[in-house]
């Protein structure tokens, strides 16, 4: 099987661009014009380059040997590079031969950061320009990393979060932060087309992603200088370390169970945010004070300070609004049931592990490091 | 009023934010070359219908007035269309990648008896708009000089100089500080009147995808001389408007709400510095707090659009005279031209 994977230079891509390879499939990467190379963790070969004024061959197409494109580590007996392909969804005018004979499309690419703008036209022009390609060609298969942001999570009932869970939806979803809108639409774009070319799409939902250098969350609660307010600090956090996350994505592109199906992706019933704070201060050697604050009490605070004060405000900071407040850190069950009944799908790392792989010494880069498939 | 959009992207918001809160103004069509982009600017703002074709759009929806908020290289052929179609359009500055193009919209627009506005939104800003009230008024004497200068990083990631996609600005003379010229043009205008001599330095201080990081200009105008000028390099942000009378001086930091007037005043001479201090202290800690209170609501810096556009569509509504007309629109963008580097550098 080939894949190709876009965004494949960022956290999660680098990873699951390692596990296809893992998994004996052939992978094109997709990355930005001015990505670097260095430490992806997987050898690359010079592929196709994909500028705004059309495509260009940027050299051979092949395994990884002589005139390796910044080739990141050594290619072991039996593994094939990656061919790479450079260019930005943005402004890619004809991205119809990056799909040249690829069997699936695993969508990563978004924007993590930058203006509200910039993260919508990346995840939502970008991946119809994509898509829009793709309809061009005969490859009918898609895996779409989409988000738990695009959960509405004060609209949850009964406390269990799963993939029944209520979407944002207008106007709510208006007040929302760049990334949760962006997700959405990208979602929805992609669902549209899917159902409009009659492809079979799989939708991936993360929770946290984590791993070596992305360890800190949003849900820790809120940072005082090098101390922590720790709101609700037994609140348990919808994980997935990127490498077994990645392993999902791997999975869903060549298991036909997938098909049509959509996801969460957490690796369990998640740690507790006092016990995650506290290992990830154990492993990065970050000094400070936990203070542990009672959510109930610190989220009727937040809803009385924004209903005398806040209220006609039009732009707060994040954490006094209180429907983002509860999206942060309200207390849910998190499920992966669907992905463990329907896939038969099991973490290939356990949390130890996951705190090995993430505050331990760097593993070479190399695909025999890998998390092996379940 | 009808009015419709073209380019759904970061400044529309601002057009729409504002639209949205104009009596008798019906915002009717969104239009972007992305569906998914046109469909949730239209579900965002209550808008009843979005297009991917604009000239679908005009043709369908018949607006009165036509926003064009797309990258400045495609205006011309946008607002050119929305003239014909017989809709008055204001154009986000820069309004034409080129001088003759705009010669031609304005062209079109006097043959189609429509406006063409351009967005000089900074010129609407309190600040200069309590400059301009103290000079009509007397108080501040003629105004003898005029500086401008905006320090700006644009070298942030996914900006003017992300090295991923080639921002379309940079295709034209000066790369992204033309898209400055404007701001500073529309400003010098507003205080010394049309230019006759213009003298400009371009030059560049870290590599970068952008051909300039650094501009400054002298100009001299008909009621005086302006003194402009672009820093990418320079920090903090920020956008002074200095303006020099013959009574007084003025100082404002648009970025914020800052403004302070030095002029004469009763008691010892030799006690002015003094006096002038405290003032200008009391001064700028009001306007600190209302800094940050105009933060929390509202247009922020782009305060002069939604005046600009306030006033552009009473305007429209009643005939009175327009608060940028096509004299202005043609004699800042003269100065604009005349700043220009000669050469495209690539």
């Amino acid at each position: 099987m080939r894949a190709l994977v876009t965004g494949a230079g960022g956290f999660l891509g680098r990873h699951v661009v390692a596990a296809l390879l893992a998994r004996g499939h052939r992978v094109r990467a997709m990355v930005r014009p001015a990505a670097r190379l260095e430490g992806l963790g997987w050898p690359a070969s010079p592929g196709l380059s994909v500028g705004p004024g059309g495509p260009g061959v940027e050299g051979s197409v092949g395994p990884g040997g002589p005139g390796v494109e910044g080739s990141a580590g050594p290619g072991g007996p039996g593994v094939e590079g990656v061919e790479v392909v450079r260019a930005d969804l943005r402004a890619a005018r004809d991205l119809a031969p990056a799909f040249e004979g690829v069997d699936v499309l695993v969508h990563l690419a978004a924007a993590v950061s930058g203006g509200e703008d910039l993260q919508f036209a990346a995840a939502v022009a970008g991946t119809e320009r994509l898509l829009g390609a793709m309809a061009t060609t005969p490859c009918r298969r898609l895996v779409l990393a989409s988000s738990f942001a695009v959960y509405d999570v004060g609209a949850i009932r009964g406390g269990v979060h799963d993939e029944s869970a209520p979407l944002h939806r207008a106007p709510e979803l208006y007040g929302r932060d760049g990334y949760t809108i962006a997700k959405l639409w990208q979602e929805r774009v992609t669902r549209r087309l899917a159902e409009q070319h009659g492809w079979d799409l799989t939708v991936l939902r993360p929770g946290f992603i984590w791993g070596r250098d992305h360890a800190y969350l949003s849900a820790l609660g809120q940072r005082l200088g090098r101390h922590h307010l720790v709101i609700g600090p037994l609140t348990r956090l919808p994980l997935t370390h990127v490498e077994n996350c990645a392993d999902v994505f791997a999975q869903a592109a060549e298991d036909p169970r997938a098909r049509g199906q959509t996801f969460n992706v957490v690796d369990g019933r998640g740690e507790r945010i006092w016990t995650f704070l506290g290992d990830y201060q154990r492993g990065t050697g970050e000094r400070g004070l936990r203070i542990p604050v009672p959510y109930r009490p610190a989220l009727w605070a937040i809803r009385l300070a924004y209903a005398t004060v806040f209220r006609r405000a039009t732009k707060v900071p994040t954490v006094l609004i209180p429907n983002r407040f509860e999206s942060r850190l309200r207390p849910l069950r998190f499920e992966n049931r669907r992905l463990r009944e329907v896939l038969g799908w099991k973490p290939p790392l356990d949390y130890r592990q996951c705190l090995a792989r993430t505050y331990g010494p760097p593993r070479p880069a190399a695909v025999e490091g890998l998390a092996q498939p379940s | 009023m009808k009015a419709a959009l073209i380019g759904a992207g970061q400044i529309a918001r601002q057009h729409l934010a504002c639209l949205q809160r104009l009596p008798g103004v019906e915002v009717a069509a969104v239009c972007d070359l992305s569906p998914g982009t046109a469909e949730a600017a239209a579900e965002r703002h209550g808008i009843r219908s979005w297009f991917t074709d604009h000239r679908s759009m005009l043709r369908e929806i018949r607006p009165d007035v036509v926003h064009v908020t797309t990258p400045p290289t495609s205006h011309f052929r946008l607002a050119l269309d929305s003239l014909e179609a017989g809709a008055h359009v204001v154009v986000e500055k820069p309004a034409t990648a080129t001088f003759a193009e705009l010669d031609a919209l304005l062209r079109a627009a006097r043959e189609k008896g429509r406006a063409l506005i351009e967005d000089h939104n900074y010129v609407f800003n309190r600040a200069p708009q309590e400059i301009v009230r103290r000079i009509d008024s007397g108080e501040f004497g003629a105004v003898t000089h005029v500086e401008v200068l905006i320090c700006l990083d644009i070298f942030g990631p996914g900006g003017f100089a992300d090295p991923n996609v080639p921002h379309p600005v940079l295709s034209m003379p000066g790369g992204a500080i033309a898209d400055f010229l404007p701001h500073l043009a529309s400003l010098a205008h507003l205080f010394v009147g049309p230019h006759r001599r213009a003298h400009a330095v371009w030059a560049k201080r870290r590599p970068s995808v952008l051909p300039y990081d650094e501009f400054r200009a002298v100009v001299e105008g008909e009621r005086g001389t302006a003194a402009l000028g672009f820093s990418a390099c320079s920090q903090p942000d920020a956008f002074w408007l200095r303006v020099y009378g013959e009574r007084m001086h003025a100082s404002a930091n648009l970025f914020e709400t800052r403004l302070t007037f030095d002029g004469p005043r009763p008691g010892p001479k030799p006690l002015r510095p003094f006096f002038g201090g405290l003032e200008e202290g009391r001064a700028i800690r009001r306007a600190a707090l209302a800094t940050l209170l105009r933060k929390f609501k509202g247009p922020g810096a782009y305060e002069g659009l939604w005046e600009l556009l306030a006033r552009t569509y009473r305007a429209l509504a009643d005939g009175s005279p327009l608060p940028v007309t096509a004299e202005h629109v043609l004699e800042v963008n003269r100065l604009a031209e005349a700043l220009k580097p000669a050469e495209v550098r690539p």
